[in-house]
């Protein structure tokens, strides 16, 4: 099972290390990179400070995988990459990555997009948004 | 035993983020009335999740030892 689930902030320094790796796959020759930044949501004249996120691991691995499995049925890909945040992650830092890599580059921005929704949309993953005052309120997807 | 798993505003509800039940032969959908009723979850929508799959339709859906049940308010990673 390959490991998606990362304690806090997905930090800039993991995501250039992420590319560097994919220099020796010389077949590459197209890479796409969606990053998901915590936006400081205004609600209610309150503000969002940070998002704290929790999973039903088990499940989410299982459900990963066969996303995982189904866009490489769907995609002509060589490789791809999705990380998400556990715990807390504060407005402007990285919570999620998804990172699709081909030979050419049509394939990989129809791929991202597949992945980006099916992980929104069928893993379950739950975000408290966190105001100034520590009040919270759980966050629903639009 | 049944193991029961709460997430996100359903372990608030819950004050809880799971137990263990002992009732053999007890069906998903009296499970899910016993807990609506003993956390008021009654204004609460949540999806079901048996053996980690999601389940549509509780009806006559018999659970045994060992099962793992998760009630899981709508998604919202990313």
């Amino acid at each position: 099972m390959k490991k998606t689930f990362l304690e806090g902030a997905i930090a800039s320094e993991f995501i250039a290390e992420s590319i560097a790796k994919h220099q020796s796959k010389h077949s590459i020759g197209a890479h796409n990179i969606f990053l998901g930044q915590v936006r400081s949501d205004e609600i209610e004249g309150k503000q969002v400070t940070a998002i704290e996120y929790s999973a039903y691991e088990e499940m989410a691995n299982e459900k990963l995988h066969e996303i995982r499995e189904s866009a490489f049925e769907k995609f002509d890909l060589t490789c791809l990459h999705i990380y998400h945040s556990l715990g807390r992650v504060k407005v402007g830092e990285i919570c999620f990555f998804v990172f699709v890599s081909a030979k050419r580059r049509m394939q990989v921005y129809e791929a991202t997009e597949y992945l980006v929704n099916q992980v929104k949309e069928q893993v379950p993953i739950f975000g408290k948004e966190i105001f100034e005052n520590e009040d919270f309120q759980w966050k629903v997807n639009s | 035993m049944i193991k029961v798993h709460y997430f996100g505003i359903i372990a608030e509800a819950a004050k809880s983020e799971g137990e263990t039940i002992s009732s053999p032969g007890i069906t998903l959908k009296s499970l899910i009335g016993d807990l609506t009723e003993k956390y008021q979850l009654d204004s609460y929508e949540f999806q079901i999740a048996v053996n980690r799959k999601i389940v549509k339709e509780m009806d006559g859906l018999e659970l045994k030892d060992g099962d793992e049940i998760a009630l899981l308010p709508a998604f919202s990673g990313g």
